[in-house]
């Protein structure tokens, strides 16, 4: 009984801090949100009162203006048409990487990893920053850009505050989320497999897409999710990057906060980022697991 | 054990020994000379700790949070506005100010902070265009009005060339004076014939930009800036120091531009208000807010600073503008929520719609 209790206490001791930690860090501040979400802005700034000549103040006008305008709608969209777009290059890019990570030998493995890693060492506005650079219309990338579409007779094109340059950077910056997570995957395969399925005749192809690619489902997944979420809220990116058109939800919640002093309004378009990621993530998560028979099964079949 | 105590305890000492007085200013980016800091420092016998802001609305969000710890805060006029009406401010007493004398009485009691209950003015600023001269003078293009930032038989032969600020107050300013209305018009129809305006002129511009526009104008990608004078001081004096073949220079529009003032205020939970009158009274005397002036090209409200100022920044009709301009300057007013919300909502209109 007492052995019992303390494996209780334990566990509470291991559960506990993490806990609380997310309750205090991440439910009470969305709770905070979702009440300013209700109340209305006050003339100053923040919030008006709460209780104003005795009565509540809470009320849905920053939802009505959200569902009757079509605009928050449209740039809604538009983030996550960027979010899926830099998805998936990001996971066209980031395959082939952790492949050659995976199969690699020990001691290159750790110094690819390494350069997977290295981008984190530097600031990330630094290194958004440095993509001004990269694209701007002195540099090289833009100059040959351009002698090539001169060259077919197409007018030069500016890469810097476009939403190329947003886009690619996005990709930029996530590569490595997506890579981490498949090569965690890609690492673990049985070789085993892949040898058996030659001798039964299958080529590279089949291979690749019977074997391999259903087993790293869980690590696409979980890569997407990575990439996609902080994709879809991001702000700093068509800040620096981009043109008079790419301006997605993050910067249109940070504008409510900042210049336009709307607390409610930001809270509501915060509300439905988060409830949009929480959905495509529920999503994901679901079609994972009606997926998932497929490497069960081949592991049953291996056991 | 022994050994780390006594570590312990130097390090005790070693913080109260440090623990000198000490002043919180938070401030613009690059708006204090170091020079005057260390003065200050020296007059004081305190420690001056600088935080900084990018802009009003930083600051503003950032109080109305809640934070506290800071003495001097240096907002725009508009912003100061905001500032006392949300209560944020702690009263100044003029007694400790006697430099207040100083400053040009067109600059005080003024409608922001009437008989300046909580205000007196550091520096200022104009909203005008900043042109590189070699390629704007072989377009044969106008500097001297709005209509080189809107109107498309202008800004068509720079496309991708031109940055407005990415401040929909700064904009639609500007826009509104183009249009021949106030720049702190709240008429909604007149809004919207800015909105229609900006929409057309967009897609001439390379981007919205409030922050990178310095360095694309010194190293020539970008040739004409709607854009803050000192901003514009900077980005030539970066362009002569790399030797450029051009310089970036103001243009003033006819039409008329927005005046930012800005001013010192205490903030109401300042830990150390005597500090903070003390630094007040410093900043007001002439040679250190000259030394301002000197450095970044600001315009200065104060009569004393005059004579220690360089003539060729006197001579600058963007810094310091003669009475034919000042009378069409215009200082930005705090508008009310349900301005804010309109004017929003045609900003993320103008920003998300082709």
């Amino acid at each position: 009984m007492a052995a019992r209790s303390d494996g209780r206490l334990g566990k509470w001791l291991v559960i506990g801090p993490p806990l609380a930690y997310l309750l205090v860090f991440f439910a009470a501040p969305a709770l905070i949100m979702a009440l300013a979400s209700f109340r209305t802005p006050g003339e100053f700034g923040g919030l008006s009162p709460l209780l104003e000549n005795g009565k509540i103040d809470l009320n849905l006008d920053s939802y009505a203006r959200f569902f009757t305008d079509s605009i928050y709608a449209q740039i809604f969209l538009k983030s996550v048409w960027y979010a899926l777009l830099t998805t998936l290059f990001c996971l066209l890019l980031a395959y082939p990487l952790a492949t050659l990570i995976a199969k690699s030998g020990k001691r290159h493995r750790d110094l690819l990893l390494l350069l997977v890693i290295l981008p984190f060492w530097s600031n990330f506005l630094i290194r958004v920053y440095a993509w001004m650079i990269i694209l701007g219309p002195n540099a090289a990338l833009a100059r040959m850009v351009n002698g090539v579409l001169a060259w077919v007779g197409h007018e030069p094109v500016p890469l810097l505050f476009s939403s190329f340059a947003v886009l690619i950077c996005l990709v930029y910056v996530h590569l490595p989320f997506m890579v981490l997570p498949l090569y965690a995957n890609l690492e673990k395969h049985d070789q085993a497999l892949l040898d058996a399925a030659q001798d039964l005749g299958a080529n590279a192809w089949q291979r690749f897409w019977r074997i391999t690619f259903p087993l790293s489902l869980p690590g696409v997944y979980a890569g997407a999710a990575l990439v996609f979420i902080p994709a879809l809220g991001i702000f700093a990116i068509p800040d620096i990057l981009g043109g008079p058109e790419d301006s997605l939800i993050g910067n249109v919640i940070k504008q409510q906060f900042l210049e336009t002093r709307d607390w409610p309004f930001g809270s509501v378009l915060s509300i439905v980022l988060t409830v949009a990621a929480l959905a495509i993530a529920g999503f994901a998560a679901w079609v994972a697991r009606g997926s998932l028979g497929t490497p069960s099964s081949a592991g049953e079949a291996r056991a | 054990m022994k050994r780390f105590v006594s570590l312990l305890a130097l390090a005790v000492i070693a913080l109260t020994a440090n623990a000198k007085d000490q002043l919180h200013l938070y401030n613009w980016n690059n708006y204090i000379a170091p020079e005057t800091v260390k003065r200050f420092e020296e007059q004081c016998k305190c420690e001056v700790v600088q935080t900084y802001y990018s802009d009003n609305e930083e600051l503003l969000a950032k109080l109305a949070a809640g934070a506290k710890g800071y003495d001097v805060l240096v907002p725009t006029s508009n912003a100061v506005q905001a500032l006392i009406k949300g209560g944020q401010l702690k009263p100044i007493d003029k007694s400790q100010l006697p430099n207040l004398k100083n400053i040009d009485p067109a600059y005080l009691n003024t409608p922001f902070d009437p008989d300046n209950k909580y205000s007196v003015p550091y520096a200022m600023s104009l909203t005008v265009i900043g042109y590189n001269d070699q390629k704007i003078k072989e377009l044969g293009l106008p500097t001297d009005t709005w209509a080189v930032v809107f109107d498309p038989k202008y800004v068509e032969k720079i496309k991708g060339r031109v940055t407005v600020l990415d401040s929909s107050s700064e904009l639609f300013a500007a826009a509104l004076k183009h249009l021949g209305y106030s720049s702190t018009d709240v008429e909604e129809a007149h809004w919207k014939q800015a909105v229609d305006l900006i929409k057309k002129a967009k897609p001439f511009w390379a981007a919205f930009n409030a922050s990178s526009y310095i360095k694309e104008l010194t190293v020539g990608n970008i040739w004409l800036v709607h854009g803050y004078s000192n901003d514009i001081f900077q980005a030539n004096l970066d362009a002569q120091a790399a030797g450029r073949p051009f310089h970036i220079l103001h243009g003033l529009p006819k039409e008329g531009a927005v005046l930012a003032v800005d001013n010192m205020v205490i903030h109401k939970d300042a830990p150390r208000p005597d500090l903070a009158h003390k630094f007040m009274n410093f900043m007001l005397e002439g040679r250190n807010s000259a030394e301002l002036t000197n450095l970044i090209g600001s315009g200065n409200p104060n009569k004393e600073a005059i004579k220690y100022i360089k003539p060729e920044i006197l001579k600058n009709l963007a810094i310091f503008p003669d009475k034919a301009m000042t009378s069409k300057l215009e200082q930005l007013k705090d508008m009310t929520p349900a301005q804010r919300r309109l004017r929003n909502r045609m900003w993320t209109e103008i920003k998300a719609g082709r």
